[in-house]
């Protein structure tokens, strides 16, 4: 095992990173879009964040995210205070990345149920204090579904969010997970974490030998 | 300078603005909603709601109004749903209206929902539409570059112009993608997990592709000097249009206005 390896912003946005923030909320965008086309009832917009979370760590990761919103903004306004939770993305997911959470299986579950969590607990003020627990998405239906039940708008919130948020992340990372596999290797070590995917590749390879 | 600058011209007054002061003009409008919105006659935000009507007659004046209705429809469907939710569903002592529909059955508007509710979705509608025509007034390009003169690093800028082309690219690219797959069998109708798996195929390549070309094009913009440290040149350009401080001065005088007014109102 080498020594640990050191992590800079300044070598974290190299120019192949700064170039696949467009690509990221490219794919933000076209999955959402994928998924209702498909008919899929989840979101899938963020893999393009965890994508670049992954590869490039949480500084390039949470920009992505950021800039996903904002442009998401000029179309519709009420997506921008929603770049808080696609920040938390990025940058969470980019830490698991640099910790090297997705090389063995305990790690992964622990990645995914911190990532989820973060989503949640950034989600959640958002919705029931700026928006009363309703937004744009179908999700709301069953919100407002469980608040007329008679459910604290937070439990209801929260409760719909746990449901659909945690089975969003989970395949989105399998999804991610799937793509950077095939990333090629001359490709993958150009970016500060590519590194961690190759090794993993190669003891893969290596145990089935 | 031997090349002339490109500049995007608008004939309405206000939509030529320079973008920094269409930036300041939609703050200082927040601000003026959000302390307005402390002002309540018997528990509603009154005033507040009176203002959501500045925008669409700023927007009316700007000459985008088309534009501008159609990123309002959404907000406003937004807005009314947060508003029916709230009124109906945050259950308070007091009741405004009760519809019976049948037998005991009854719907009830609470009023400490209603109250909460045009709160929430007056103040949403009317940020949201001051950003709204705010972005339909100022091209992408200009703001970037104003930001730009401003200080911000020119790789920020790139950055975010070619995010804007690269949504439209890879949702052309995602289209050719999904016909290729149905092509050779991929199914993407059916139950849901013969939908869920059509997924996968569809953004593989995508993304590969996309990953493919994010190499050349770092080859071509280092050989065409990207990273070099120097001042960089434009070729598009973005000019005051004269009427900056004029406006300036009308929005910071209604701010102060309603700051003063608001000042008043809680010390009498």
């Amino acid at each position: 095992m080498a020594e640990k390896k050191k992590y800079s912003i300044k070598t974290d946005f190299s120019l192949l990173a700064l170039l696949l923030i467009p690509i990221a909320v490219a794919v933000n965008f076209v999955g959402g879009q994928v998924a209702v086309l498909l008919k899929i009832p989840l979101y899938l917009d963020t893999i393009g964040t965890i994508m670049v979370g992954m590869l490039c760590g949480p500084w390039v990761g949470g920009l992505a995210g950021l800039i996903t919103n904002l442009v998401l903004g000029i179309a519709e306004p009420t997506f921008i205070p929603f770049a808080i939770v696609n920040v938390v993305v990025g940058v969470v997911t980019g830490l698991c990345a640099r910790w090297d959470g997705f090389s063995v299986w305990w790690k992964w579950i622990i990645s995914m149920v911190l990532m989820s969590l973060a989503s949640i607990i950034s989600a959640a003020p958002i919705v029931v204090l700026l928006y009363g627990g309703i937004t744009a998405s179908g999700t709301s239906l069953i919100t407002a579904t469980l608040m007329a039940t008679g459910m604290n708008i937070w439990r209801a919130v929260i409760s719909t969010e746990l449901v659909f948020t945690i089975s969003d992340r989970i395949i989105s990372y399998i999804i991610t997970y799937l793509i950077i596999r095939v990333i090629p290797d001359r490709t993958l070590i150009k970016f500060s974490i590519g590194e961690n995917y190759i090794k993993k590749r190669k003891a893969d390879e290596e145990a089935a030998a | 300078m031997w090349a002339e600058k490109l500049r995007i011209r608008k004939n309405n007054v206000i939509a030529d603005l320079y973008p920094l002061t269409k930036l300041w003009i939609a703050a200082l409008y927040a601000l003026c909603v959000l302390i307005l919105g402390t002002m309540k006659i018997d528990g509603y935000p009154v005033y507040m709601m009176a203002a959501f009507l500045v925008v669409p007659i700023l927007a009316l004046l700007s000459g985008i109004f088309k534009k501008f209705l159609n990123v309002y429809k959404g907000i406003f469907t937004l807005c009314l749903f947060i508003l029916v939710v709230q009124a109906l569903l945050i259950k308070s002592e007091e009741i405004v209206w009760g519809f019976k529909l049948f037998g005991n059955f009854t719907i009830n508007v609470y009023k400490g929902g209603l109250q909460k509710g045009l709160d929430l979705s007056f103040n949403i509608m009317n940020i949201a539409s001051i950003l709204a025509w705010f972005f339909q007034t100022t091209e992408n390009k200009e703001l970037v570059y104003a930001l730009e003169k401003k200080g911000m690093s020119p790789k920020a800028s790139y950055v975010f112009l070619s995010t804007l082309q690269m949504i439209k690219v890879l949702q052309h690219n995602s289209r050719v993608i999904m016909n290729a797959q149905q092509a050779r069998g991929v199914e993407t109708e059916g139950n849901l997990f013969v939908r869920a798996r059509a997924f996968l195929p569809s953004m593989v390549p995508l993304i590969m592709g996309s990953i493919a070309n994010t190499e050349e094009r770092v080859l071509t913009l280092e050989s065409k000097g990207f990273s070099v440290k120097c001042k960089k040149t434009h070729i598009f350009d973005v000019v005051p249009s004269g009427n900056e401080r004029t406006a300036m001065i009308i929005a910071v005088t209604i701010t102060i206005l309603v700051v003063v007014w608001r000042v008043l109102a809680w010390v009498l």
